[in-house]
C-alpha cells in the first residue's frame, strides 16, 4: 500500500480491523514465545548467557542430525547462524564447540515431543562442590562419588550468545516452517536469497563477577539507580511441632534445657531457563515428604505427652541450589543469636538446643535410603534402626542403610557440618538416579505423577491400610510410605516410646501438594490454606521454585509454604474468626471453606547470603554463597526474513543512482530553465546567468 | 529493513525532491515559506480526512471510501492555497527580493506543489521506514521482498505528481480551463485508487499506471509552464 491508502491506513489503523490495517512491522516479524537462559555471577565467575545489546541475530539452521553441526561449524555461507537443536543434541560436547565457534550467534532449543530423552541435566556432576565440607570427596573421575551422574555442567558455563528455549508446539511449528520454506534447500548457495532468521533479545547488564557488579550497582559509585545485578535471596520457612514459649522481646535468651530435633529439606530448585523447571524429583519429593511427615506428626502429637519431650523444628531451606544460601544464613543467624528473629518473641535457639538434625537429601529412589553421616554417633544408628523397624512393621518395602563418609549428598547438612564437624547431622538420602536434575524436564512426567483429584479431605491422618484408590506403584504411595516411616521414627524420638497407632500420612494431601507445585497453583490445598475468598485463577501456573531475587512478585513459593505449614502443623483452636487475628492465631478457610482458627508455629527466616551482610567480606574466601543474578530489560525473540546481501546492495545502488541522476537533471533544468520554458526575456535565473540563446 | 535498504529507499524516494529543493527553493526565503505553508495546508487536509474517517464509523473498514474523500479534501485544499497565494501576491511583491516570483506565476504553483508532495511523501513513507526498522525485510508472512522498493518508487512518483498537478491546477484556475482542473482531480483519484491494488500485491500494475500518469502529467505541466517540443530540443542541443 502506498501513498494515500497508506497514509490513511497507517495513521488511523490502530482502531480499524481489517485486512489492510496491519502494521508494517507485523508483516515483517513474528514473535516467538519462549524462555531464555540468563546470567548469574558468583565471586569469581559469570555463568549463563547474554545476547548482544539490542539482540543477537542469526540465520536459522535446524540441526536434525549430528552431521548438521559440521555445516554451521565449518565455514558456512551466511554467518552468523542461529542453530535450532533438540534436547537430544543439547550436549556438552556440541555446546562447547558451538560456544567456541565464531559463526554462531544464538542457540534455540526446541522441545521434541516424539523422541524420548535419555538424560538432560545442566547442573554440575558435583553440585555445590566448593561449599560442602570436603570439596575433594566428590570427584568427577570416580563415578561412585558423584551426586549428579548425568550432569553436563552447562549451567556453569559462560556463553557469549543467548540460548532460547521454545516449548509450545505452535511456536516450534513457526520456526520449523520458516526454516523449511526459506532455508532448508540448496544450503550451499543460501546466501543469495532472503533467509529466515531469528533475533533473540536477552541482554544481561551484569558482568565480570558479583563483587564488581555489586560495586557498580552501589549508588555511591554510579550516582544513579541503575542496578546491574541482585543477590539471590528468598526466605526459609520453619515451624515447630509444639508451640514454643512466648517471651517478651527483652527477655529473649537461650534456654539451655530446650531440646529440638531439626528436620530439614530444601524448597528451591533451578534450571537453565527463566521461569521453567518444576524440580519434581530433585526437590519436590523431599519437600512433599517433609510436609506430610510434619502433618502426620502434628496429627499424632497435638501436644507434648510429657513435659521433657523434645520439640521438632521443621525447616525448609531456600536457595540451596546456589551454594546453600538458606542453610548458610541459618547457621550464621544461630551463631549470632539472631534466630528466630527478634520480632518473633520466642527464645533464641543455639546449637546446644539441637539434639540431632535429619536432613532430607535426594529421594530419587523412595525404597532404598541411606543415612549419611560424617562420624559414627548413636542418633544415626538409632534412626536407621527405627526406619528399618517401622518399614517392616508397616510392610512398606523400604530398606535403610547407614554410611559414614565425607562424601555427603549436596544438601543443607553440609552447612552445619562445615561450621562444626561434630554436629549430629545426618542426611537421609538415596542414590542419585535423577536423569533431569535441575533441568526444565524434571517435571511431573519424570516422577510419573498422575493427579487423582479425589476431592476428599486431605487434612486428616489416614489409616495405613487404606490405599484410597492409589496404585501401589504411584509416586503418592511411595512418598506416603517414606513420610509415614519417618514420622513414626520421629514420634519415637520425641515421645521415647514406640508408635503403636495405625495412622499414616494422607495420600490425598500428597496428591494435592504435588498438584499445586507441578500443575497449577489454583488447587484445593492452596485454597484451603490461602487467604479467605481467594478468586479462582484457572490455568494459573504452579509457583516458581527458583530462589530468585528480592522483588514484588518473587518468593511466591515461600509465601505458600508458610501458609501450608501454618495450616497443616498448627493445631485448631476453638476461637471465632473475629478474635483470630493476632499471631500466632491465624484463620484459614480450610478444606471445605468453613474456616478454622489455628495456633500456628511457622515463621520465616532470611535466606540471604551472609556474604552480602558482612562488612568487608573477603569475596575470594569461598566462605559463603556469593551468587547474584543479572538484571535485564527484556527477554524475547522474533523471526523474520533477512535480506540477502545482493538484495541490500541492489536497493542501495538504485537509491544512489536515482538521487545522483536527479541532482544532475534538476541542476541542468534549473540552469537552463529559461530555454526550457521558452521565455528568455522575462525569466531571470538567480543561480546562473541566463544562457545565450 | 537493514541499514543499506533504509538508505536505498530514502535516497530513491527523497533524493529527487531534495535536489529540487536545493537547486530551486533553498536560495529564496519566500519560496521556503511558501513551501512550508503548502505543506501545512496539506496537513490540514489530512486532518479533515482523518476526522471524517473517524466520524463515519460504519465506513471505517472501507479504505476506498476514506481514500476518495482524502483526495477530494486534498484538491480542495490545493484550491485553498491557490486562493491564499493569489490574495497575498501584492504583499509578496513587497517583501520578495526578486520580482520573478510574481512575474512567473508558475513558480508559486511549483513551490506549493512541491510542498504538498514532500509532506505527503513524508507521511506515506516515514511510517514504513520507521516501522520497518530492524534487521528484517518483507516476505515472511505476506508481502514481497520488493515491497520497500515499490513503496519508495510510489512515494517519489506521488511527490512529482503533486508538483505537476499544482502547476496545471493553478494555471487552469487562472485561465478557467475547467477540463484541466478536472484532469488533475481525476488523475489524482485514479492514481490513488490504483494503490488499493497493492493489497493484492499487484505492484507492477500500480507502479506502471502511476509512471504513465506521471509522464503524461509531467508533459502537461511542462507545456503549461511554457515548454514545448521546440524549447526542449533547444535545451537538449543548446550548449
Amino acid at each position: 500500500m502506498d501513498s494515500h491508502a497508506l497514509i490513511l491506513i497507517v495513521l488511523l489503523s490502530l482502531i480499524v480491523n481489517g485486512n489492510n490495517c496491519q502494521r508494517t512491522k507485523d508483516k515483517m516479524f513474528s514473535s516467538i514465545v519462549g524462555s531464555s537462559c540468563f546470567k548469574r555471577l558468583n565471586a569469581t565467575h559469570e555463568t549463563g548467557c547474554t545476547s548482544s545489546y539490542g539482540g543477537s541475530v542469526g540465520v536459522l539452521h535446524y540441526i536434525k542430525t549430528p552431521d548438521d553441526f559440521e555445516f554451521v561449524l565449518k565455514d558456512p555461507p551466511s554467518p552468523p547462524y542461529a542453530v535450532m537443536v533438540t534436547p537430544q543434541l543439547f550436549t556438552r560436547e556440541y555446546l562447547i564447540r558451538l560456544k567456541d565457534s565464531p559463526h554462531i550467534s544464538t542457540i534455540v532449543l526446541i522441545k521434541s515431543v516424539n523422541e524420548t530423552l535419555a538424560q538432560f541435566s545442566q547442573e554440575l556432576k558435583c553440585p555445590n562442590q566448593f561449599s560442602g565440607i570436603d570439596s575433594n570427596s566428590c570427584d568427577i573421575d570416580k563415578p561412585e562419588t558423584i551426586w549428579n551422574p548425568y550432569g553436563t555442567g552447562l549451567l556453569h558455563e559462560n556463553f557469549p550468545f543467548p540460548i532460547y528455549y521454545v516449548s509450545e508446539e505452535a511456536e516450534i511449528a513457526k520456526l520449523v516452517d520458516c526454516f523449511d520454506k526459506f532455508n532448508s534447500f540448496d544450503v550451499a548457495n543460501q546466501h543469495n536469497r532472503p533467509l529466515c532468521s531469528i533475533q533473540v533479545n536477552s541482554f544481561m547488564s551484569a558482568a565480570v563477577n558479583s563483587e564488581v557488579c555489586l560495586r557498580r550497582t552501589n549508588y555511591a559509585n554510579n550516582l544513579s539507580a541503575t542496578r546491574f545485578c541482585d543477590p539471590l535471596q528468598s526466605r526459609n520457612i520453619f515451624a515447630t511441632l509444639f508451640p514454643r514459649e512466648t517471651v517478651s522481646q527483652e527477655d529473649r535468651k537461650v534456654q539451655k534445657d530446650e531440646k529440638l530435633v531439626l528436620v530439614t529439606a530444601r524448597i528451591d530448585t533451578t534450571s537453565m531457563f527463566d521461569g521453567i523447571g518444576a524440580g519434581a524429583m530433585d526437590s519436590l519429593i523431599p519437600f512433599a515428604t517433609i510436609v506430610s511427615t510434619a502433618h502426620l506428626l502434628a496429627k499424632l502429637l497435638p501436644e507434648r505427652e510429657a513435659s521433657n519431650n523434645s520439640n521438632v523444628l521443621f525447616v525448609l531451606f531456600n536457595g540451596e541450589s546456589y551454594d546453600f544460601i538458606g542453610s548458610q544464613r541459618f547457621v550464621y543467624d544461630i551463631n549470632k543469636g539472631y534466630f528466630p528473629s527478634k520480632i518473633q518473641a520466642t527464645n533464641q535457639i543455639s546449637f546446644e538446643n539441637i539434639v540431632m538434625m535429619i536432613d532430607i537429601g535426594l529421594l530419587d529412589d523412595l525404597h532404598r535410603f541411606t543415612v549419611f553421616h560424617v562420624e559414627e554417633f548413636k542418633a544415626a544408628t538409632d534412626l536407621v534402626k527405627l526406619l528399618e523397624t517401622y518399614s517392616q512393621k508397616f510392610a512398606f518395602n523400604i530398606s535403610t542403610t547407614s554410611k559414614v563418609t565425607q562424601n555427603l549428598p549436596p544438601t543443607s547438612a553440609q552447612s552445619f557440618l562445615r561450621e562444626n564437624r561434630t554436629f549430629p547431622a545426618m542426611v537421609l538420602s538415596s542414590n542419585p538416579l535423577n536423569r533431569f536434575y535441575h533441568s526444565i524436564f524434571d517435571d511431573q512426567d519424570n516422577i510419573k505423577f498422575k493427579y487423582f483429584n479425589t476431592t476428599q479431605d486431605f487434612t486428616v491422618a489416614a489409616a495405613i491400610n487404606n490405599t484410597m484408590g492409589f496404585p501401589a506403584d504411584s509416586i503418592q504411595m511411595a512418598i506416603r510410605n517414606a513420610s509415614t516411616v519417618l514420622a513414626a521414627a520421629l514420634y519415637e524420638k520425641v515421645t521415647e516410646h514406640t508408635y503403636r497407632g495405625n495412622q499414616g500420612s494422607n495420600l490425598i494431601l500428597i496428591d494435592e501438594l504435588l498438584y499445586c507445585f507441578l500443575i497449577s497453583s489454583d488447587c484445593p490445598l492452596f485454597r484451603a490454606a490461602g487467604p479467605k475468598n481467594m478468586p479462582a485463577r484457572p490455568e494459573a501456573p504452579p509457583p516458581p521454585r527458583y530462589v530468585s531475587v528480592q522483588g514484588l512478585y518473587t518468593h511466591e513459593t515461600a509465601r505458600w509454604t508458610f501458609r501450608i505449614f501454618g495450616f497443616l502443623i498448627g493445631q485448631t483452636v476453638p476461637i471465632e474468626e473475629q478474635n483470630c487475628t493476632v499471631l500466632p492465631m491465624f484463620w484459614f478457610p480450610g478444606f471445605n471453606g468453613t474456616g478454622s482458627c489455628h495456633y500456628t508455629t511457622q515463621n520465616f527466616s532470611q535466606a540471604y547470603s551472609p556474604a552480602f551482610v558482612e562488612e568487608n567480606y573477603d569475596w575470594k574466601s569461598g566462605k559463603y554463597s556469593t551468587w547474584t543474578e543479572s538484571t535485564w530489560r527484556e527477554l524475547n525473540a522474533r523471526i523474520f526474513l533477512k535480506p540477502s546481501s545482493t538484495h541490500e546492495a541492489k536497493t542501495l545502488a538504485v537509491g544512489f543512482v536515482v538521487m545522483i541522476v536527479s541532482f544532475v537533471l534538476v541542476f541542468l533544468f534549473n540552469s537552463k530553465s529559461d530555454i526550457l520554458f521558452g521565455d528568455c526575456v522575462s525569466s531571470e535565473n538567480t543561480l546562473t546567468n541566463p544562457a545565450h540563446c | 529493513m537493514t541499514l543499506p535498504e533504509f538508505f536505498g529507499c530514502t535516497f530513491l524516494a527523497f533524493g529527487p525532491p531534495l535536489a529540487m529543493f536545493i537547486f530551486t527553493i533553498a536560495h529564496d526565503p519566500i519560496r521556503i515559506i511558501i513551501l512550508i505553508a503548502a505543506a501545512f495546508v496539506w496537513l490540514l487536509s489530512l486532518l479533515l480526512s482523518s476526522l471524517m474517517w473517524f466520524a463515519i464509523v460504519p465506513l471505517r473498514d472501507f479504505t476506498a471510501f476514506g481514500l476518495v474523500f482524502s483526495v477530494i479534501f486534498q484538491e480542495s485544499f490545493r484550491f485553498l492555497i491557490y486562493k491564499i497565494l493569489r490574495k497575498t501576491e501584492k504583499g509578496l511583491q513587497e517583501v520578495a527580493n526578486s520580482p520573478q516570483i510574481i512575474a512567473n506565476k508558475h513558480i508559486l504553483a511549483y513551490v506549493s506543489g512541491l510542498g504538498f508532495g514532500i509532506i505527503s511523501g513524508l507521511f506515506a513513507l516515514m511510517n514504513i521506514l520507521a516501522d520497518a526498522a530492524g534487521p528484517a525485510t518483507f516476505g515472511l508472512k505476506i508481502g514481497s521482498p520488493t515491497f520497500l522498493l515499490t513503496s519508495s518508487t510510489q512515494t517519489l512518483l506521488m511527490i512529482l505528481l503533486h508538483t505537476f498537478w499544482s502547476v496545471i491546477f493553478f494555471d487552469s484556475v487562472d485561465n478557467s480551463k475547467h477540463a484541466k482542473t478536472a484532469y488533475v482531480v481525476v488523475s489524482h483519484l485514479f492514481v490513488s485508487v490504483m494503490t488499493l491494488l497493492n493489497t493484492s500485491e499487484m505492484y507492477t500494475l500500480t507502479i506502471g499506471s502511476s509512471v504513465v500518469v506521471t509522464i503524461i502529467t509531467g508533459i502537461m505541466a511542462f507545456i503549461t509552464a511554457g515548454g514545448s517540443f521546440v524549447t526542449f530540443k533547444r535545451f537538449a542541443t543548446c550548449k
